[in-house]
C-alpha cells in the first residue's frame, strides 16, 4: 500500500537529496553523468564562503534571501492576525467575501503575478506611482533601483500570500473557546487586554506553524526574480533559489551549486530549530 | 450604545471594502489592461478604464506563444499529476491510518519531513536523473517525479483515521482485496478530503514553474502556460505590448481562479483542518 508513494518519494526526493549532499563534496558538471564527479573534499564550501567572486555572489544571495524572508515573516504574521480578526467577525457581513478575495491571490500562478506587478511598478506609466502622486508622494524607483528592488519583491510576496496566512489565523481563532473571552470580560478586561491576554497566547501554535511555512515559502521565491529582475539591479534581488539554479543548471557547476543547496538546507534547519527552541522557552515562562 | 456599535460596524465594513479593493486591484488592472489598445497602454498618466473593449490582444498573444497548446499542456500536467497524487495518497494514507507495522511512525515522519524541503535543494541532481532516464524535454519528465507527495499522504491519513474500522472489516469479510477496500469502501467515505486534495494538487501543478522550466528548457511545444508566459519576457520591456502580456496573464490565471472561486469551500476547509490537526 505504501510502496508506490514511498518508492516515488524515495526515488525523486530522498535520492536527489542524498545526491545533493554527496555532490557538494565533488567537482561535477551538471551536463555529465554522476560517476564523472571528482572528490574535492570541502573545497566547494571554502569557495562559496571565500572572498573571490563565487563567494561574494553566494554570500550576497544568502543575505538577500535572509532579508527577504525575515521581512516577509515580520509583515505577514501580524497582518494575518489583524486580518484574521477582521474576517472572523461573525456579526459583520463581508468577512467571508474579503477572505475569498485575499485567498484568491494565493491560488494563481506566480509568474502571472510577477508580470502584472512589473506593470504596476512601471516608473512612468504604472498605476502605483500615479496613486502615490495623488497623495503627494513622489515617484518611487521600485524594481529599478538596488535600494528598493528587494523591498518591492517583499511587497509583492505579502500581497500574494497574505490570504493563506489569514486563513491559518482564522483556523487558530476558531479554536479559542468563547468562554475564555467571556471570563476575561467579567474580570474587567478591555478588548485590547483580552487580545494580549487570551487571543495571542492561544494563537501561539498557529503562529509557530505559520512562521515555519512563511519561511519555507519565502526561501522559494523564484519567478519574479527570474522573470523581471534577473537578480539585479546590481545583485540586489539575487536570491538563493535563483542563484543556485543559475550556477547549477545554466552554468552547469553542479558541485558548487550543491554546496550552496546544502548550506541553504542547514540554514533552514538551524532557523526552524531556533524558532522552536524560543517557543519552548516562552511556553515555560 | 447601539449607535456606537452601528458606527464601528460600518467602520469595519468600510475597512473590509477598502482591503478588498487593494487586494483585488492587481487582478482588475490585469484584466482592464488586456483590453487596452497599444496607445492607451503607453499613456502617462495611465489610462484606468480602456475606451473600448479591444480583444485583439488575446489573438495577438496566441500568435506569439501557442496559448491553446500551452493551456492543453498545463491541463495534462495538472490532471495527470493530480490523479497520481490521489491514488498514491489514498493508498499510503490508508496504510498509515489503519495498518500497524514496525517503523510506521519513522517512515511517516520521514515522508512528512519532505513536505518542508524547498524544491531547489533537490533540483539539480533530479534534473540530471530525469535527463539520464531520457525524459528531459517531455511531459512525462515533468509529471513523473510529482506523482506522490507528503501533503496528500498527510491529509488522507488524517481523514481516513476517522473511517470506522467496522466498515473496513465488513468489506474484508465479504472477500474484498485490500486495494478494493481502499478504492470502493474508504475512498467514498472521504470524498470531501479527496475533492480538497484534487483541487489543491491541480492548482499547485498548474501554477508551478521551477521544475517544468528546468526539465523542458527549450522544448516550447511541451510548455505549459506558465512557461509560455515566461517567454513573453522580451515583450515585457516596453509599455506598447502590455495588453498582449496582460491577455496572456489573464488566460493563465483564469482556470485556477475559477476553480478556486467555485470550490473554495473545499480548499479553505482542508487548509484549516490540515493546520488544526497538524
Amino acid at each position: 500500500m505504501i510502496a508506490p508513494a514511498a518508492g516515488l518519494i524515495g526515488i525523486f526526493i530522498l535520492v536527489p537529496m542524498g545526491l545533493t549532499v554527496w555532490l557538494s563534496f565533488h567537482d561535477w558538471s551538471t551536463q555529465t553523468p554522476f560517476h564523472t564527479a571528482r572528490w574535492v573534499g570541502l573545497r566547494n564550501y571554502e569557495d562559496i564562503f571565500s572572498n573571490i567572486s563565487v563567494g561574494r555572489d553566494f554570500k550576497t544571495a544568502l543575505r538577500n534571501t535572509a532579508i527577504y524572508t525575515a521581512l516577509s515573516v515580520v509583515i505577514l504574521l501580524p497582518l494575518s492576525v489583524l486580518l484574521g480578526l477582521l474576517v472572523y467577525q461573525r456579526n459583520v457581513r463581508g468577512g467571508q467575501f474579503l477572505r475569498t478575495i485575499l485567498f484568491a491571490s494565493y491560488m494563481v500562478p506566480m509568474i502571472a503575478v510577477a508580470l502584472v506587478w512589473s506593470k504596476l511598478y512601471a516608473p512612468t506609466e504604472g498605476p502605483l506611482n500615479q496613486i502615490l502622486g495623488w497623495v503627494g508622494i513622489g515617484p518611487q524607483t521600485w524594481l529599478a533601483a538596488p535600494q528598493t528592488a528587494l523591498y518591492s519583491l517583499v511587497l509583492l510576496n505579502v500581497w500574494q500570500q497574505i490570504g493563506y496566512f489569514t486563513v491559518l489565523a482564522v483556523a487558530g481563532l476558531t479554536q479559542i473557546p468563547g468562554a475564555l473571552y467571556e471570563a476575561a470580560r467579567i474580570d474587567g478586561a478591555n478588548p485590547v487586554q483580552s487580545f494580549f491576554g487570551v487571543t495571542l497566547p492561544l494563537l501561539r501554535r498557529t503562529l509557530l506553524f505559520s512562521t515555519v511555512i512563511a519561511i519555507i515559502n519565502a526561501v522559494q521565491v523564484f519567478e519574479p526574480v527570474a522573470l523581471i529582475t534577473q537578480g539585479g539591479p546590481a545583485g540586489s534581488t539575487n536570491v538563493l533559489t535563483f542563484h543556485i539554479r543559475r550556477i547549477g543548471i545554466d552554468r552547469s557547476q553542479g558541485g558548487l551549486s550543491s554546496a550552496m543547496a546544502v548550506t541553504l538546507m542547514l540554514a533552514l534547519i538551524v532557523t526552524v530549530m531556533a524558532i522552536f527552541a524560543m517557543n519552548r522557552r516562552a511556553e515555560k515562562q | 450604545m447601539i449607535r456606537v456599535s452601528a458606527f464601528s460596524r460600518s467602520l469595519i465594513v468600510l475597512l473590509i471594502v477598502a482591503l478588498a479593493v487593494v487586494s483585488a486591484f492587481p487582478f482588475l488592472w490585469m484584466v482592464l489592461s488586456s483590453f487596452k489598445t497599444a496607445e492607451e497602454s503607453m499613456q502617462t498618466p495611465p489610462v484606468w478604464i480602456p475606451g473600448t473593449f479591444d480583444l485583439s490582444a488575446y489573438s495577438s498573444v496566441s500568435e506569439v506563444i501557442q496559448t491553446g497548446r500551452s493551456l492543453w499542456n498545463s491541463a495534462v500536467i495538472a490532471s495527470v499529476t493530480t490523479a497520481g497524487i490521489l491514488v498514491t495518497s489514498l493508498m499510503a494514507g490508508f496504510a498509515f491510518a489503519k495498518y500497524s507495522f514496525r517503523g510506521r511512525n519513522t517512515l511517516f515522519a520521514v515522508m512528512i519531513a519532505t513536505m518542508f524541503l524547498p524544491p531547489i535543494v533537490t533540483l539539480i541532481p533530479l534534473y540530471r536523473m530525469v535527463s539520464e532516464m531520457g525524459l528531459s524535454g517531455s511531459l512525462v519528465g515533468v509529471i513523473l517525479p510529482n506523482l506522490a507527495n507528503a501533503f496528500g499522504i498527510f491529509l488522507m491519513r488524517q481523514f481516513i483515521a476517522g473511517v470506522p474500522d467496522d466498515l473496513i472489516d465488513a468489506a474484508r469479510v465479504d472477500g474484498a482485496s485490500e486495494l478494493r477496500v481502499v478504492f470502493s469502501v474508504v475512498a467514498p467515505a472521504v470524498v470531501p478530503a479527496i475533492a480538497a486534495l484534487a483541487l489543491f494538487a491541480f492548482v499547485y501543478h498548474w501554477n508551478t514553474y521551477l521544475w517544468p522550466l528546468t526539465v523542458l528548457q527549450g522544448a516550447t511545444d511541451e510548455y505549459p502556460i506558465v512557461l509560455s508566459l515566461g517567454r513573453l519576457l522580451s515583450y515585457n520591456r516596453g509599455a506598447m505590448n502590455t495588453p498582449l502580456v496582460m491577455a496572456g496573464a489573464t488566460m493563465a490565471v483564469l482556470p485556477p481562479l475559477v476553480l478556486f472561486v467555485f470550490l473554495q469551500r473545499f480548499f479553505v476547509d482542508s487548509m484549516i483542518s490540515a493546520a488544526v490537526k497538524g
